[in-house]
């Protein structure tokens, strides 16, 4: 793309119309061969369709525990495990690392990305000084920040999951990447297919559809990332009643620089660096009085996550304690209030 | 279609077939380029789960 002349943010909301189209370009064609492939060792676990209803937790609240920038800020483990809490603890699968170092296993851990190259959440054991110098992606991100150190992170992980991975659940989607399947064979998780929907199921020539003809798996609305997957189990196949997120921050803070987000190389290499003003977006919370910058596919995040939320059969609390989810059908309040809550009514 | 349909009237004014733009290698750069922006998996206005297949008839 040559240059463009925008306004702050007016690129950003061109792109966020295209998101469902650039997603499916990005992911659709790999995510089904993945599928199709993870066929052959689908005996190796069970449907998600088990944990309906719920053997996950106590009671009818869960909390997603994802792996925004608010995590190191404010620590959410700290109050939940102050608290006692026996509901289900959900985590993203870029958040177990930060529940295992802090010793709480998750309940139900969830992977979605059908992207190469995740493995490293789980550990991976061929990580070398050479696979890191290509890619500094690990080393840039402002969600945790341990993984700045890349190989001493991944040699903790890997020593963590040896010991507590085979007590840990996985929902695993269909479509996940060869390493991270195999990985996850490996440690001896124990595994709950399910199938992320890639279209409208109930469309002709429906390739959800055709996917669930072939595997059997349920299929589930994934919301465009593993956060809003996280939530949509916590509620649709767990069935819990009160949901409660942390870590759902879908931006970054203002003193965040450019070149700690997610899609910062691309958005440089796309637009050039003179135009990466117009392509994040700025969003003030009214819920909590700050304003936060997002980019074109976190502010799609947080559209598709306030359409999951009206549609959902449960509360939905937000306790990130900052970020930009914020509207009609979300409960803003901090993650001590909702533990408060949950402990006096007995919905713990 | 120029071969089937003659056209048994003149036209007042030429018409001229609009050019198919061919798709030009700085349009699929941008067309490549531009989905690395793209979210980590899709997303389905109005749907929930799918627990059981139901074929269509």
């Amino acid at each position: 793309m040559s240059v463009v002349y925008e306004g702050p943010g007016e690129l950003g909301m061109k792109f966020v119309a295209q998101m469902d189209r650039l997603t499916l370009e990005k992911i659709g064609e790999e995510g089904l061969a993945n599928a199709a492939r993870n066929q052959a060792v689908m005996h190796r676990g069970k449907s998600i369709a088990e944990l309906r209803g719920g053997p996950v937790g106590e009671g009818d609240s869960a909390i997603v525990i994802a792996a925004g920038p608010s995590i190191p800020r404010r620590n959410p483990i700290e109050a939940i495990k102050a608290s006692g809490y026996k509901g289900a603890l959900v985590a993203t699968d870029s958040a177990m690392y930060y529940m295992l170092r802090n010793g709480v296993i998750p309940d139900l851990v969830v992977t979605v990305d059908p992207q190469e190259g995740l493995v490293r959440w789980f550990g991976q054991p061929d990580l070398d000084h050479e696979e890191i110098a290509k890619d500094d992606y690990w080393r840039r991100q402002d969600m945790d920040f341990a993984f700045a150190d890349e190989l001493k992170t991944n040699r903790e992980i890997m020593s963590l999951l040896e010991t507590y991975g085979p007590q840990i659940k996985i929902a695993l989607a269909t479509c996940a990447s060869k390493s991270l399947v195999d990985r996850v064979l490996d440690i001896g998780m124990q595994i709950y297919w399910w199938n992320p929907m890639f279209d409208d199921p109930d469309l002709p020539g429906s390739k959800t559809a055709a996917l669930f003809e072939a595997n059997g798996m349920p299929c589930i609305n994934a919301g465009g990332n593993v956060g809003s997957s996280c939530y949509m189990i916590a509620h649709a196949v767990l069935e819990k009643k009160h949901v409660a997120l942390t870590g759902i921050d879908f931006s970054y803070y203002p003193e965040t620089p450019y070149f700690n987000t997610q899609y910062y190389r691309d958005l440089i290499d796309i637009i050039g660096e003179e135009n990466l003003d117009s392509a994040y977006i700025r969003v003030f919370n009214p819920d909590l009085q700050k304003e936060f910058y997002t980019d074109p596919a976190y502010y799609w995040f947080r559209e598709t996550f306030l359409e999951l939320a009206a549609d959902a059969d449960c509360v939905t609390y937000n306790c990130t304690e900052g970020g930009i989810l914020f509207g009609d059908h979300i409960r803003t309040q901090p993650l001590s209030q909702f533990l408060t809550d949950m402990k006096a009514s007995g919905a713990r | 279609m120029s071969d089937l349909l003659k056209g048994n009237f003149k036209t007042k004014n030429e018409v001229v077939a609009p050019e198919v733009a061919e798709e030009t290698l700085e349009d699929r750069f941008e067309r490549t380029a531009l989905k690395r922006l793209g979210g980590s998996i899709a997303f389905v206005s109005k749907k929930k789960v799918m627990w059981e297949f139901k074929p269509k008839s």
